[in-house]
């Protein structure tokens, strides 16, 4: 038994010494691709989000307020129109991503207690850029705004303790917990690389054994013994190197970036490592289903490609209907997900992940009819 | 080799097959279906949260009342005290923590400005978003309440009081997608890529598999045919599938899943058939340089992520690095991205999207050129055999 597995793994090591492209399915591509989204959103905070000012006033107030409003990290005041119907063109055409407009006799109105209010027109279509800016503008505007209230309780009370109070009846203290960084990087690559980590397991372990197969090599490659442990013996290179990868990862989210990882690392690892020999086991069944090499591709593909938006990640899992959910059940890298976040954040007990442990062993049942198909087709 | 035998030969090559097929067929009309899937409802409602009131007053009741009525949350417990609101949360029972002070009502009476306490889950960016977003509108109008209240209680009119509570407020006001759905926010640009992965991956797969042919020195139309003739069937050929499959995503899944569609016709087909011959090109290039059959759909696949990314519409083009926004400018779907969510969601007109539709004609333009150069290139090293 073991000498079939430590001669097939030989073999494909072999295998892999010849062919580049099997080579840099485990090293050049995976890491290109990690380094691409970590790139993309390695500033993890968006800063200086381009916006558009109408200022139909034009007082001491109103620019006190712009000048205040392009102090935001997060807001930077672009250009000034004269009429709104020129900024509206630039916001169409995604120059900027808001139209602040304030309103014609602003100041005056703030003196007679009018309470007149500012118009921002967000684009709202890309959603994150949207949030991010309204809770700037909001946040800008509201101090502002508490700043002058402040003021006038000030000449009424003469006492600042009770005039804060006045302005803020009611605070509000918010802790973020679990990621106190409150940066996209964080979130997004975190699920991002994992989400990429499984379209890579899968194609390789396809294009290993389809490879093989067609090049007519399979009746050399496996011989007539021990067929269950050369298939392991095949994949195995591959299982090692995305561990390799997978370890990489989570030393560089958790290691080099410096996030925290609460809970235990030794089992995040090998929670990874059941879900590769998992993944591996669903590439080779979608592979059996016709040993066609191509075709097995497209089906790798197609199971692997959108993994990402069922994570939760992004989306909450509290509002996916329930072909969601049961999609999502069907992807291994969801449970691994979950495992990533309960241990790295809420540092959970390793009792409650018991079961996204099983459910992940769960998929390497599919190497029974593998194996099984493998050997009937070999026999042929 | 008169044009019709070659057009046929592609045809046949095409339709034959499996492996492009299921992907250009199969592939999109079921993605077409998976994708949404998650987005469906579209926005975030009623995440699970718990409160510890050490006030029990009429009036912290009164806020967790309204804390609850927001459509983000929902209050599913309330617990003793923070240990065990603390332990749910990590259980992952739950996303957040209301703690409302004890002599809440007391200080509130006293103007002494209590602080209510929200711990969230910030794990997952929209939940700690929508959790913050219910408490924040809450706390908010409770504020603005008693601040009224207070006026009144100095003898202001109520008409005055109302106005008078804060000197001026932000009025937003959400444009193109004014729901925040979620649906409406990642189909319009996730199909654009779909259409030119999915097309790649066919043109590819047909390409790779002519030069494995023309490796093991097949014969057939690929050899005797001009590299002109091929390229224009294989155009004709995807191109048109691909129009079909561009009006289906557009018309019958857009108005399916509620996606709205601002541009009129001529904009849509105007600027869709640049995207098309522009993906078309990279197609024939990408076919020209894959040496089997079985590059394409990796090769393809392992790009897409990155490219929804860098697109701009997830993440701010000013907050990426410059390079990447170059590379990714190689790509047909960032223009067209840009370009359709600027006329279709956005309302923009032509003018404000020339940009985009010039950048896909220069990439027409050198795809083409560079697929005219390798195919040649391909085919003289069989007569170079011959």
């Amino acid at each position: 038994m073991f000498e079939g597995f430590s001669q097939a793994f030989i073999q494909e090591l072999q295998e892999i010494k010849r062919s580049y492209y099997k080579l840099f399915l485990i090293t050049l591509f995976p890491l290109l691709c990690f380094g691409l989204v970590i790139a993309i959103f390695y500033k993890g905070v968006a800063y200086e989000m381009p916006v558009v000012v109408v200022d139909n006033d034009n007082s001491k107030l109103s620019r006190k307020l712009l000048f205040n409003i392009n102090a935001s990290p997060t807001i930077d005041i672009v250009a000034q129109k004269t009429d709104t119907h020129a900024a509206m063109k630039l916001l169409h055409s995604s120059q900027v991503y808001a139209v602040l407009e304030i309103p014609k006799h602003f100041a005056k109105d703030v003196y007679l207690k009018k309470q007149p209010s500012l118009n921002v027109m967000l684009n709202t279509q890309y959603i994150l850029i949207g949030k991010i800016l309204k809770a700037a503008l909001l946040e800008s505007v509201s101090s502002s705004a508490a700043e002058v209230e402040f003021v006038n309780n000030l000449t009424q009370t003469k006492n600042p303790k009770s005039a804060l109070g006045m302005v803020a009846p009611v605070q509000l203290y918010v802790v973020a917990f679990f990621n106190q960084y409150k940066n996209y990087f964080y979130f997004l690559v975190s699920a991002l690389l994992p989400s990429i980590w499984q379209i890579f397991i899968v194609i390789a372990t396809i294009v290993s054994f389809g490879s093989t197969f067609k090049e007519k090599k399979e009746k050399k490659f496996f011989g007539t013994q021990h067929i269950g442990a050369k298939i392991v013996g095949k994949m195995f290179p591959y299982t090692i190197a995305y561990m390799i990868l997978g370890v990489g990862y989570l030393f560089y989210i958790y290691g080099c970036k410096g996030w925290y990882f609460e809970g235990s690392f030794l089992f995040m690892v090998f929670a990874m490592f059941v879900t590769v020999i998992a993944y591996q086991g669903v590439a080779l069944l979608f592979f059996i289903s016709g040993f066609d090499y191509a075709r097995t591709l497209s089906l790798g593909a197609v199971y692997t490609a959108p993994a990402f938006a069922f994570l939760g990640v992004t989306f909450p899992i509290y509002n996916m209907n329930e072909f969601a959910l049961f999609w999502r059940d069907m992807l291994p890298v969801s449970y691994l997900m979950e495992i990533q976040i309960s241990q790295a954040n809420y540092g959970a007990p390793l009792g409650s992940e018991l079961h996204k442990i099983v459910a992940l062993l769960i998929f390497w049942l599919v190497f029974i009819p593998v194996v099984w198909r493998i050997k009937q087709r070999l026999q042929r | 080799m008169s044009f019709f035998d070659v057009f046929k030969g592609e045809a046949k090559l095409l339709f034959s097959d499996i492996a492009i097929v299921l992907t250009i067929f199969g592939g999109v009309i079921l993605y077409s279906f998976l994708y949404p899937q998650p987005y469906l409802k579209e926005s975030v409602r009623e995440l699970p949260i718990s409160v510890v009131d050490y006030d029990k007053s009429d009036t912290s009741r009164n806020y967790i009342f309204n804390l609850d009525a927001t459509p983000q949350v929902k209050v599913i417990r309330q617990d003793m005290n923070k240990k065990d609101a603390l332990d749910a949360l990590v259980a992952n029972k739950i996303k957040g923590i209301i703690i409302i002070p004890a002599h809440f009502k007391k200080d509130l009476a006293l103007g002494k400005s209590p602080t209510i306490a929200l711990g969230v889950d910030n794990s997952y960016f929209l939940i700690y978003g929508g959790v913050l977003e219910a408490t924040l509108k809450t706390t908010l109008t409770y504020a603005a309440g008693m601040k009224v209240a207070n006026l009144l209680k100095q003898q202001l009119p109520l008409a005055k009081a109302k106005e008078a509570y804060t000197p001026y407020s932000l009025n937003d006001i959400a444009l193109f997608n004014r729901y925040n759905s979620y649906t409406q926010y990642v189909i319009p640009a996730v199909f654009i890529l779909i259409l030119q992965q999915t097309m790649l991956i066919g043109m590819g797969i047909l390409g790779g598999g002519i030069n494995e042919r023309i490796r093991r020195k097949e014969k057939g139309y690929f050899v005797d045919a001009d590299v002109w003739q091929i390229i224009v069937s294989r155009c004709i050929l995807f191109g048109g599938i691909f129009f079909i499959h561009m009006i289906y995503y557009f018309g019958f899944s857009f108005t399916f899943f509620d996606v709205s569609h601002l541009a009129s016709i001529e904009d849509i087909l105007k600027f869709g058939f640049a995207f098309l011959a522009a993906s078309l090109a990279l197609g024939i290039f990408l076919g020209s340089i894959f040496t089997s059959r079985e590059i394409a759909t990796p090769a393809v696949l392992f790009s897409s992520l990155p490219l929804v990314f860098s697109a701009g519409f997830v993440w701010p083009l000013e907050a990426m690095p410059e390079f990447i926004r170059e590379l990714a400018l190689l790509s047909p779907s960032t223009p067209a991205i840009q370009g359709f969510l600027k006329l279709n969601q956005m309302g923009a007109e032509f003018s404000m999207v020339k940009e985009n539709y010039a950048l896909l004609w220069i990439q027409v333009l050198i795809y083409i050129i560079l697929g005219y150069y390798f195919m040649s290139k391909n085919k003289r090293k069989i007569d170079g055999t011959v």
